[in-house]
């Protein structure tokens, strides 16, 4: 504890603008907020779905918006950049041994990554032919 | 030679309350240091600056202070690398008692709640503790720390709550917790299972940047939250 000779200044609210990298973290941080945005659609979606043809044809309406467009294109463009810090401090958090060597971080990175384009490809395979 | 200025956050609680800058002149070429320049204000301009200070080396960890906003250790830190004046101050999140002096008491209390150094079950011997390179290898970079406390002034959460135990604590936790000597884990993972302990961490990383020995603490504290909900997990099936 402070002494009554000893100042103690404290952490003020803006704090994380003082410098980029706390900035950058902040950002990383706010990605859920358009995240957020995006999932209220999908279990709107889900539900009004289930509310009958009136409804579903309601939020096709509805996300064929501009500006719901751009707030989930906003969502899309945030978690990119979530999974980028995500994937960079992955090997960090969970080092990964083969045997006594550790497996090099870049090759974990890059793993990840692998992992992401498989997914996309896959559900482009299916909704390709699905049509 | 040629010149550069200081701008030094003074306080002088017998003075006055508040602390207050003062601006210093100094010489400098490609080898002044920070700490250099210090000892040049102190020798030559005014001999009541405070400031802590030893090996000259950056292993003592004496000489943390702020540079324009941002941890650094004096004998590591060179002027020619900024261009402008440099804005000197204590060390942040730590209570400030003269000048660039602060109190790391909250720092030293959190490093032994931790308990870091090697327990053992095993009855003493003379005979000599074995360990495979690869054993080594396993903990070797978290125990470069050389207890500087710059990581908890670049800590925002450490900023907002001093109870939380922090970069450095933490990882030297990890550290013994890693090494096959080592058979304390038991003890030290209350502590790092606590709201204070690992969990309050919210991986800013900065820490890891301003470390001046490569330590990587932010790792360390987020391989204590794989370890401390593993140790839930198996504490929630033992019931």
């Amino acid at each position: 504890m402070a002494k009554q000779s000893s100042y103690l200044p404290r952490l003020t609210r803006t704090w994380w603008l003082k410098h980029r990298y706390f900035k950058l973290y902040m950002a990383r941080e706010a990605t859920v907020l358009p995240l957020v945005f995006f999932i209220g659609c999908l279990l709107a979606g889900l539900y009004s779905l289930l509310q009958g043809t009136e409804s579903w044809a309601g939020w096709l309406a509805f996300m064929a918006h501009p500006l719901v467009i751009l707030l989930n294109c906003l969502a899309l463009a945030a978690s990119l950049f979530h999974a980028w810090t995500f994937f960079e401090l992955f090997p960090r958090v969970m080092p990964l041994r083969v045997g006594t060597r550790t497996i090099p971080a870049s090759f974990i990175v890059l793993g990840q990554w692998v992992g992401v384009v498989a997914v996309i490809a896959l559900f482009a395979w299916i909704l390709g032919s699905g049509s | 030679m040629s010149t550069k200025k200081l701008s030094i956050q003074r306080y002088l609680p017998e003075q006055e309350a508040t602390p207050y800058w003062q601006e210093f002149e100094v010489p400098f070429d490609d080898s002044t240091s920070l700490l250099d320049a210090l000892n040049y204000v102190k020798e030559e301009l005014d001999g009541t600056l405070s400031y802590r200070w030893s090996c000259r080396m950056a292993i003592c960890g004496s000489c943390g202070v702020m540079v324009n906003g941002i941890p650094k250790l004096g004998c590591k830190s060179f002027l020619r690398d900024y261009p402008d004046t440099l804005k000197i101050s204590a060390l942040s999140h730590f209570p400030v008692e003269k000048d660039l002096i602060v109190d790391m008491e909250v720092f030293l209390d959190h490093l032994a709640a931790v308990q870091p150094y090697l327990i053992t079950n095993a009855a003493e011997t003379d005979e000599p503790n074995r360990q495979t390179p690869a054993q080594l290898e396993k903990y070797k970079q978290f125990s470069d720390c050389i207890n500087c406390g710059l990581c908890y002034s670049a800590c925002p959460q450490f900023g907002l709550n001093q109870e939380f135990l922090g970069p450095a604590a933490l990882t030297l936790a990890h550290r013994y917790n890693l090494d096959s000597r080592d058979q304390g884990k038991q003890q030290r993972m209350p502590q790092l299972n606590r709201h204070e302990g690992v969990w309050s961490c919210t991986f800013v990383g900065f820490c890891s940047q301003v470390c001046p020995k490569n330590v990587d603490p932010a790792a360390a504290v987020n391989q204590g939250k794989v370890e401390s909900a593993k140790d839930m997990l198996i504490s929630l099936f033992k019931g």
